[in-house]
């Protein structure tokens, strides 16, 4: 648990933000901006649509630093993970490339890079920490057309 | 007798090219923008310069052009 970390509940579920994974992919907002709003303090509004328009648009967050769970323990039918699979490279629409689960990332001069569950890899070639995705492609106005 | 053999248990492999592009290789799923999914055992090369013609893919436009890292 993070100090910058922060939870938001409508009294059913309880949606969790960890901004130190967010890759600022915009998902959220594109998707449902009456909840999702960068703009206003809070930025997470929970009565701004159903619940489950809310976890739909949770699960679409590529790094989960939105993810949600049901307050009751009502275990929901849905597993908080995608059907597993080991590896999965995910490019994102005028964005990085997320890999995600087992992948061996060597760097340019061939040295294992530390890679926990997900990294994002720079493609638009302007990062200023490259090989990562440092969030300049949005500054650039990159797009991965 | 069981030295540890299974240090490179098959799993999918980044390299990152100087100057070129990221290429992916093994066994893993592959979504594209556009959320069309590969899986399965494959090589792709992605461009990593953003000058690409066929994004996502490596062109060789990064040949062109005096990329750095």
């Amino acid at each position: 648990m993070d100090k910058t970390d922060r939870n938001y509940t409508n009294g059913k579920i309880t949606v969790y933000w960890q901004p130190k994974k967010c890759i600022h992919a915009t998902t959220c907002y594109r998707e449902l901006i009456e909840v999702f709003n960068p703009r206003k303090r809070p930025w997470v509004d929970m009565d701004g649509a159903s619940t489950e328009e809310i976890v739909r648009v949770v699960k679409l967050c590529p790094t989960q630093a939105l993810t949600f769970k049901y307050n009751s323990e009502l275990e929901p039918e849905k597993a908080p993970e995608l059907p597993e699979v080991l590896a999965e490279a995910r490019v994102m629409e005028d964005g990085p490339l997320v890999l995600k689960g087992d992948f061996t990332i060597f760097d340019v001069d061939g040295k294992e890079l530390r890679h926990l569950k997900i990294t994002s890899l720079c493609r638009c070639g302007r990062s200023d920490n490259p090989p990562y995705c440092d969030g300049t492609h949005r500054k650039v106005g990159y797009t991965g057309k | 007798m069981a030295e540890t053999e299974d240090s490179n248990k098959n799993t999918p492999e980044v390299r990152i090219m100087h100057n070129g592009p990221l290429i992916l290789k093994g066994n893993f799923s592959f979504r594209d923008s556009s959320g069309k999914i590969i899986t399965g055992e494959q090589e792709i090369l992605l461009c990593r310069c953003g000058e690409s013609k066929n994004k996502p893919f490596c062109d060789c436009s990064h040949k062109t052009l005096p990329v750095t890292d």
